[in-house]
């Protein structure tokens, strides 16, 4: 078969579009696909749907436009229209309008996985320990209390190694 | 019949980690001169621990070897679309590989044979460990990791494994039962990733939401619903096999016929075929296939490595050389 659209080469990239329900298909040579290519490349990818939501979240009239990032400049309107941030501030320039948001689309707004050792610092240890706690809390309903010892030691070394750098720095 | 492994079913695994340098604007911001300097501190950071990681700058790459490290998944396409500001790093092994100015400024990814999340993971978070000693990543209290796109923030952790299907496939339940997984916040995708269609049969299974949940959390939810997959999968083989035995040796056989006789074939038929010859082999329909690497050859016969195997080629060249490659490496 060769391309409808060149009418010279034969066509090995075939396109199917369904448009209202009105099916229409087309049948391209390479080069005449890679013309074409933006129509290719049109997917619901997350990140697509993502800015879509934004859309409809900050469209609301109540919105009064704020000032870009501190750091990067960006705007509230290019981060809507990219869903994507311009650096690692824009997260604390927006964060109050974009918490409902992330929520909606993680299901979440709270991380709960790795703390990196540097950038988390007192934090990690302070997280470490308010998990032990709560093993040390289900393990006391459990009866177990050798674990709850060994459970209770363990925080207990923490909080000092917390004091210890508190009073290093 | 024969015994079935996992890893026949789930093909390999892949886990991702996105992170970004706290002190650079992300690369959708930045100038040359910025990510010339995010791709020191990063190869910097890696080969102190790692030195025998090889450093690649897209821009000394064509096209075709681009697209042909996309096909053996070392990079992603849109490092790949990154000609100027992007670069990677690839382990001695080719399984673990460091993808620089991508959508965030660091992507460490590692993919492994068969069902193997945990040990990917225990790579990635060692090499994360060995990068943060050396610089300062962009982490928020409550928020985790943050990246380029809120769909990824918090863990930065997407878990994939890689799934040939088959029997659900010409049975027609792959639909339904793909349906019934996107309901449990897992994202199901072709085999190059989003936005691509599946091709072989293959599958590709991942975490959908990144946040709210410890790294080992998600990988254990994808590892059960990929069991729960894999066991749906045996089912309707051993189904298959007891009801349909005629009709399968039939299609098997022929695909074998077309695959080993043929002197053109393009992607799409050899994948199609390649798909069936692999399920025979391992329902021990195929004898003749036993023992050959299928998926690999899936890899190879993909257009971009056809043509980094030689000069670049047609796509009508590339088809009689993919029947070739094919007849050579079933016939050996």
């Amino acid at each position: 078969m060769l391309c409808n659209e060149c009418g010279k080469n034969e066509a090995n990239v075939h396109l199917t579009h369904i448009i209202n329900g009105k099916k229409t298909e087309s049948h391209l040579c390479e080069e005449c696909a890679k013309k074409n290519q933006t129509i290719l490349n049109s997917n619901f990818s997350m990140e697509n749907l993502f800015s879509a939501m934004l859309n409809n979240s900050f469209n609301n009239k109540t919105y009064l436009p704020a000032k870009g990032c501190s750091n990067c400049g960006m705007t509230y309107e290019s981060f809507r229209d990219t869903g994507k941030f311009g650096c690692s501030h824009c997260i604390d320039s927006f964060k109050g309008r974009l918490r409902p948001v992330i929520k909606s689309i993680q299901g979440y707004d709270r991380h709960t996985g790795k703390i990196p050792k540097r950038a988390g610092g007192d934090y990690k240890v302070q997280m470490d320990i308010e998990r032990l706690k709560n093993d040390l809390k289900g393990a006391v309903e459990r009866e177990e209390y050798e674990l709850a010892a060994e459970l209770r030691d363990k925080i207990y070394e923490l909080e000092n190694k917390k004091g210890d750098e508190q009073f290093e720095k | 019949m024969s015994n079935l492994k996992n890893n026949d079913i789930a093909i390999t695994s892949r886990i991702r980690l996105a992170r970004n340098l706290k002190n650079y604007k992300f690369p959708i911001n930045m100038t040359n001169a910025e990510s010339n300097c995010v791709i020191q501190e990063i190869n910097n950071a890696v080969s102190k621990h790692y030195k025998d990681y090889k450093l690649t700058y897209m821009k000394e790459l064509s096209d075709v070897k681009k697209n042909s490290l996309i096909e053996n998944h070392i990079i992603s396409p849109a490092l790949a679309n990154k000609s100027d500001e992007g670069a990677f790093l690839l382990s001695p092994d080719q399984k673990t590989s460091v993808m620089i100015n991508e959508e965030d400024h660091i992507r460490i990814q590692t993919i492994e044979d068969g069902l193997s999340l945990k040990e990917c993971w225990k790579i990635c978070n060692e090499v994360d460990d060995v990068i943060e000693e050396n610089v300062e990543y962009a982490f928020d209290r409550e928020l985790g990791y943050i990246t380029a796109c809120p769909t990824n923030i918090g863990t930065g952790m997407r878990a994939s494994v890689m799934l040939h299907l088959p029997a659900l496939s010409i049975t027609n339940q792959i639909d339904k039962l793909l349906y019934g997984v996107s309901q449990l916040g897992v994202a199901v995708r072709g085999v190059y990733g989003e936005g691509t269609k599946s091709i072989g049969h293959l599958y590709q299974i991942s975490n959908q939401g990144t946040l709210g949940a410890s790294e080992e959390t998600l990988i254990d939810k994808i590892n059960q619903i990929v069991m729960q997959i894999i066991d749906k999968e045996k089912n309707t083989r051993e189904h298959l096999f007891k009801n349909n035995y005629d009709e399968l040796e039939d299609d098997f056989y022929r695909a074998y016929g077309l695959l080993t006789n043929a002197r053109k074939i393009t992607v799409d038929e050899a994948m199609k075929l390649l798909s069936l010859i692999k399920l025979g082999s391992e329902m021990g329909i195929t004898p003749m296939v036993k023992g050959k690497n299928i998926y690999q050859l899936m890899i190879w016969i993909q257009p971009n490595n056809i043509s980094t195997i030689e000069a670049e080629l047609s796509p009508k060249e590339r088809n009689k050389k993919r029947a070739e490659i094919i007849r050579r490496e079933l016939l050996r």
